[in-house]
């Protein structure tokens, strides 16, 4: 089941990163326990006492053709560089902030940076009754770019009436001013912060 | 922990590549130069070191606990880093919307304090299950507890969430302890 485009920008997506760490940690874990279990004598107390580095695995390993050896450990040691960089850069890479293309006709495209479009947001958001302060930035594909508004309300604000107007005022407004049908928006509202007082 | 989950990630990425590096160097270098082995890291060492260990011995079960743990930590921090958000029903098509467990916390929390005879109160909350400890200096629990569960299931009822939060509310009173 895939989830609608606004309910993937609720919240910057971890699954890969954490599907990998548990693997990895699962895998451990295992290895750990099957070298405990085989030194605890539980295969065999005869078992236990032979060299980790087994004379019968380095004369099946001598056994072998060397080149095909050879071959298969630095296309393995390749392998895992390039995966483990991989894995290592997409962790490390901050969220898009993809920016709108609202045209894409060859010698007229035009784009609206996300910043912009942020700023505009931002500002209408702020505008509703009840809102104290309002966060947004766009997320998602550059394909398929949707916004983020994280939204501090007001102590006993009435919710229903606060998406009503940002629905009405604030996604309409920035829907009609760029034309677009659709405009996936994922919407982080924090209830009753404390309004920001003044030392006087 | 979100944090944390992508700090490990991000380091047992560069420990594979790290590994696969030396693994992909050092069986080049023997096989253009046996001579001059090794390259980096001093495998004949380990070698040697490996054929006179048994399975049995201190050191590889030391190698093996620590393993195994750190395997555990790496599987608890992946699975307590998911998210807690809680779901409130969409607005519109193409909308989403979720609020935080503190602040869901936060509204119960005043709302609670409010009501008469409530001295204090503490309240955690997450999607399936709000917690209300209040403490009263003038009822019993037997009084207060009913009053509270029905005021805050109603500002539950209130607020549009997805799924219905469960409502558990305690009341420490000192009259109760005569």
């Amino acid at each position: 089941m895939s989830r609608p485009a606004s309910a993937k920008a609720l919240a910057r997506s971890q699954g890969t990163e954490r599907s990998l760490t548990f693997v990895t940690g699962l895998l451990a874990l295992l290895a750990g326990s099957a070298v405990l279990v085989l030194g605890a004598g539980w295969f065999g107390t005869y078992r236990a006492r032979r060299p980790v580095l087994d004379p019968a695995v380095t004369e099946w390993l001598a056994a072998r053709e060397p080149v095909v050896l050879r071959v298969v450990a630095i296309v393995a040691g390749l392998a895992l560089l390039v995966f483990g960089l991989w894995w290592c850069f997409r962790s490390l890479r901050p969220e898009a902030k993809p920016d709108l293309r609202l045209d894409r006709t060859e010698g007229r495209a035009l784009t609206v940076t996300a910043g912009a479009l942020s700023a505009a947001v931002q500002a209408d958001t702020e505008a509703v009754d009840g809102v104290t302060k309002a966060k947004v930035r766009s997320v998602g594909d550059p394909g398929e770019p949707a916004l983020r508004l994280q939204v501090w309300l007001r102590e006993g604000t009435d919710l229903r009436r606060v998406w009503r107007d940002l629905d009405a005022e604030v996604l309409a407004r920035a829907r009609t001013a760029l034309g677009v049908e659709t405009l996936p928006v994922a919407v982080r509202i924090e209830l009753g912060a404390s309004p920001r007082r003044r030392v006087r | 922990m979100r944090v944390l989950v992508r700090l490990l990630s991000t380091l047992l990425g560069l420990a594979v590549a790290g590994a696969g590096a030396l693994l992909a160097l050092e069986v080049a270098w023997h096989w253009w130069r046996p001579a001059d082995v090794p390259l980096v890291a001093p495998w004949p060492a380990w070698r040697d070191a490996l054929a006179n260990t048994g399975w049995d011995s201190f050191s590889v079960r030391v190698a093996a606990v620590a393993v195994a743990v750190s395997g555990l930590v790496l599987l608890l921090a992946s699975a307590v880093a998911r998210r807690r958000d809680v779901r409130l029903t969409d607005p519109a098509t193409d909308v989403s919307v979720t609020t935080s467990p503190r602040s869901l916390a936060r509204v119960v929390g005043t709302h609670v304090r409010a009501q008469d005879n409530v001295t204090s109160a503490s309240v955690t909350a997450s999607a399936r299950k709000v917690r209300v400890r209040a403490s009263s200096t003038f009822e019993s629990e037997e009084q207060l507890r009913p009053r509270l569960t029905e005021s805050v299931t109603g500002l539950i009822a209130d607020l549009p969430l997805v799924r219905r939060p469960k409502i558990s509310v305690v009341v420490d009173s000192p009259r109760d302890r005569r």
